[in-house]
């Protein structure tokens, strides 16, 4: 492993790991809200039971993910002080907002968690949605940062030095709006899943069975909903990229040579050094068509690309593949749940059981997708200014960052995970 | 403008490291003086509760200060940031590392569904050192940037990334950090329960961890003379920092005559005034530079980002006050203030 590697490594790993008690921080706190307010106006206890459930949930969860969270904030400057160097005081507005943000979440949490009976109801309701608000709004401005990296803009470059900065054109980039959008929906479907999951489980095992369904049907609506959003938005995405990051979206679908009616790829190895596509099913014409909307529109391969500047395709467009296979199969189901729950009016046994099995699967798609977007980018950190090489920390030994946070982030995930269970097997 | 946009964020640098050291600070220290075997098993349990009662709705926005000062610092002065997080990687990281233990584990204890006695112990035991662990490695960064062993220009190993906070002034800081901290926390805990003997214990604690401030307060200026640090010279030469420096001296006899009496508000007040004034002295003695690179000081004033960087960060900060401090006014009203009703 070089040092370069296992600066990535630490950096992805640190990421990998925080994206999904991000996730999790970020949009269950609306379960939570949803649940409370049901309480609040129904005054059904099992509301209230719910909400205390979840609650406890999100605050062990939202303890890992503050934490793993300054880590992110530190390690940008230890790993990449070049990067940091350059970007900071272009992209520090998002992350001053970001840190507002993630400090009003921390005030709201608190109040939330130890407030019951100490302010109006009404007043602690509010309290719960703020912590979702606040920390769905500090996910946005984090994905902003990201997106200046993938399309940067808002400074010129003068003999070496950043001159001109303009920090609202930088965090208003041109993929911001898709990649925020893009990755608070995930987030809301992951979670969505992952929470109907569970629910549905207990549900099959006949435990507390009228708690657990109301739960089941509130996570699944977030879920359905948010996954048939999500293939609209995910195309969205696809397009903007086709234009702004050509080399990007030429990896996702292992487009070597450019062409018009390009085709699409399903599943498929691509091979950099033959420069083909092998085992892949083509569909002529359907990346021209996705990409521009037209069966014989032109799309950049990597050709066009030298080969030091060409992200790893393989790595890409498996991770792209499995991201837009979950999406697909992930509408599919909330399409089924709506059919069951608006059309038969009831939802089958049968139902539980795929949702127990696609819990998992939302958090897969984020990893994936997260790898997509980042490896996508390589070799750049910022895209065509700045190499990860060129941003890499001079400090050497790089490796034992990268195993000191993984055993880290393992023993913490471990506990985090065993506490869960404990608390799901207690609670639930 | 420029150099009133420089002192504007100087403030909020300021404001937020006394905020993080008062009030992150206590949180640290109970970490720590829950580590230390003093007291039976009841007092030790009580100790635990109140602890959670007291810490459990704040330590995430005590924490938080740590990173709005990140955050001011990678954006307002990048060039800075960049040279501590590339010198201090080591104690950093190990900063990092006790960030993750202590508010991870934290929390797992107040929500474990079988809190067995093994568990506890482990919990409480993770949650001290780590408290401990990091403080220490605070203070050992702190030292470490005006002590002139930061260098760009070394090529080994050993002098480019450890020396510049390896030596007895560090430690030394690192130490006092530590008692000031556990210091912290005793006063703020002696207005978190009504239990008499509660308060006596942690009095009691008090003046035990007063006296590890002094004496790590001494060690301090000691190692800094012993290394030959100009601490001592810069220090008598500085009519600021005497002035704060007599002023947290003096303020032990009235916080001594306020905590005899009980009065949790004011020995608060007065421990938080202390510190900041240590706080002030420091930020005196080395004004207006942020660190020493290669024996050069480097000034806040010639190292900050563009006017346009430095405007937007303004506007945040200005913003993000107008959410923050409503809010956590709201969170220590509510908290802090109900105690003697419930």
């Amino acid at each position: 492993m070089t040092e370069l590697e296992a600066a990535r490594y630490s950096m992805a790993f640190s990421l990998g790991f925080h994206i999904i008690f991000a996730a999790i921080g970020m949009t269950m706190p609306f379960f939570m809200s949803i649940a409370h307010y049901k309480f609040l106006k129904t005054k059904n206890s099992q509301y209230l039971d719910l909400t205390k459930m979840w609650m406890k949930g999100v605050a062990v969860l939202f303890a890992v993910g503050a934490v793993s969270g300054t880590v992110l904030s530190f390690e940008l400057g230890l790993l990449w002080p070049g990067f940091m160097k350059y970007a900071g005081p272009i992209i520090g507005m998002p992350f001053s907002w970001e840190g507002t943000a993630f400090f009003l979440e921390a005030v709201a949490i608190g109040l939330f968690l130890y407030g019951w009976d100490r302010m109006h109801p009404w007043v602690h309701w509010g309290a719960g949605l703020v912590v979702g608000l606040s920390g769905f709004a500090s996910g946005i401005f984090v994905v902003a940062a990201n997106s200046w990296m993938n399309t940067p803009q808002g400074f010129e470059i003068v003999d070496g030095v950043i001159k001109s900065v303009d920090p609202i054109k930088a965090m208003f980039n041109p993929a911001w709006l898709h990649q925020s959008m893009h990755m608070q929906v995930a987030a809301l479907q992951a979670v969505g899943f992952g929470v109907a999951g569970i629910h549905a489980y207990f549900l099959l095992k006949r435990r507390k069975v009228e708690i657990n369904k109301k739960a089941f049907m509130i996570a699944m609506f977030i879920a359905a909903g948010s996954s048939l959003l999500q293939p609209l938005i995910g195309h969205f995405a696809a397009q903007r990229v086709a234009v702004l990051q050509p080399a990007k979206l030429a990896a996702f679908e292992g487009h070597y040579k450019t062409s018009t009616r390009a085709p699409l790829y399903i599943a498929g190895i691509p091979n950099d050094e033959k420069e083909i596509m092998e085992y892949g099913i083509p569909i002529p014409g359907a990346l021209s068509f996705l990409a521009f909307n037209d069966i014989d529109a032109e799309v950049i391969g990597l050709d066009q690309f030298p080969k030091d500047e060409r992200p790893p395709t393989a790595v890409v467009h498996i991770s792209f593949q499995i991201m837009v296979m979950i999406g697909s199969f992930l509408a599919l189901i909330g399409t089924m749940f709506f059919y069951f729950f608006f059309i038969k009016k009831t939802v089958p046994t049968v139902f539980y059981k795929i949702a127990v099995l696609c819990s998992p699967l939302g958090f897969i798609a984020i990893e994936a997708g997260w790898i997509t977007t980042e490896v996508g980018r390589q070799p750049w950190i910022i895209y065509e200014f700045m190499k990860v090489s060129e941003a890499l920390t001079p400090v050497a030994g790089m490796q034992y960052h990268f195993f000191l946070f993984l055993f880290l982030y393992l023993g913490l995930g471990l506990l985090t995970f065993k506490l869960l269970k404990r608390m799901v097997n207690h609670y639930v | 403008m420029y150099e009133i946009s420089v002192l504007i964020l100087l403030f909020f640098i300021a404001a937020s490291i006394v905020l993080y050291v008062v009030l992150g600070g206590a949180d640290y220290g109970a970490g720590i003086i829950e580590l230390l075997p003093i007291g039976n098993s009841e007092i030790r349990k009580k100790q635990r509760e109140i602890v959670n009662r007291a810490m459990g709705p704040v330590w995430e926005a005590n924490h938080m200060w740590l990173v709005i000062i990140v955050v001011i610092f990678f954006m307002g002065f990048p060039v800075v940031f960049q040279n501590i997080m590339v010198s201090l990687h080591i104690p950093m990281v190990a900063v990092l590392i006790g960030i993750v233990a202590r508010g991870s584990v934290f929390t797992f204890r107040h929500y474990e569904v079988e809190l067995t006695p093994a568990r506890e112990k482990n919990y409480t035991i993770t949650f001290g050192l780590s408290s401990l662990w990091t403080s220490f490695w605070l203070g050992v960064s702190a030292a470490s940037l005006f002590r002139g062993l930061i260098s760009n220009q070394s090529l080994d190993f050993y002098s480019l990334y450890v020396a510049p906070w390896w030596g007895l002034f560090p430690i030394s800081l690192g130490l006092f950090i530590t008692s000031i901290f556990s210091f912290l926390a005793s006063i703020f805990l002696v207005g978190e329960t009504d239990e008499v003997a509660m308060k006596k214990y942690f009095v009691n604690r008090a003046w035990k961890t007063n006296l590890f401030v002094i004496g790590t307060g001494a060690l301090v200026f000691l190692a800094a003379s012993f290394e030959g640090y100009e601490l001592v010279n810069r220090f008598f030469k500085n009519p600021m920092a005497i002035i704060a420096f007599l002023f947290a001296n003096l303020s032990f006899f009235l916080l001594w005559f306020k905590l005899k009496k009980r009065k949790a508000f004011y020995t608060r007040l007065i421990a938080a005034a202390q510190v900041s004034f240590i706080l002030v002295g420091w930020f005196a003695i080395h004004w207006p530079n942020a660190l020493k690179i290669d024996g050069i000081y480097v000034s806040f004033f010639n190292s900050a980002a563009p006017q346009p960087v430095l405007n937007q960060l303004i506007i945040a900060l200005l913003v993000g006050s107008c959410f923050i401090f409503p809010s956590l006014y709201f969170l220590i009203k509510t908290f802090k203030m109900k105690v003697k009703e419930s």
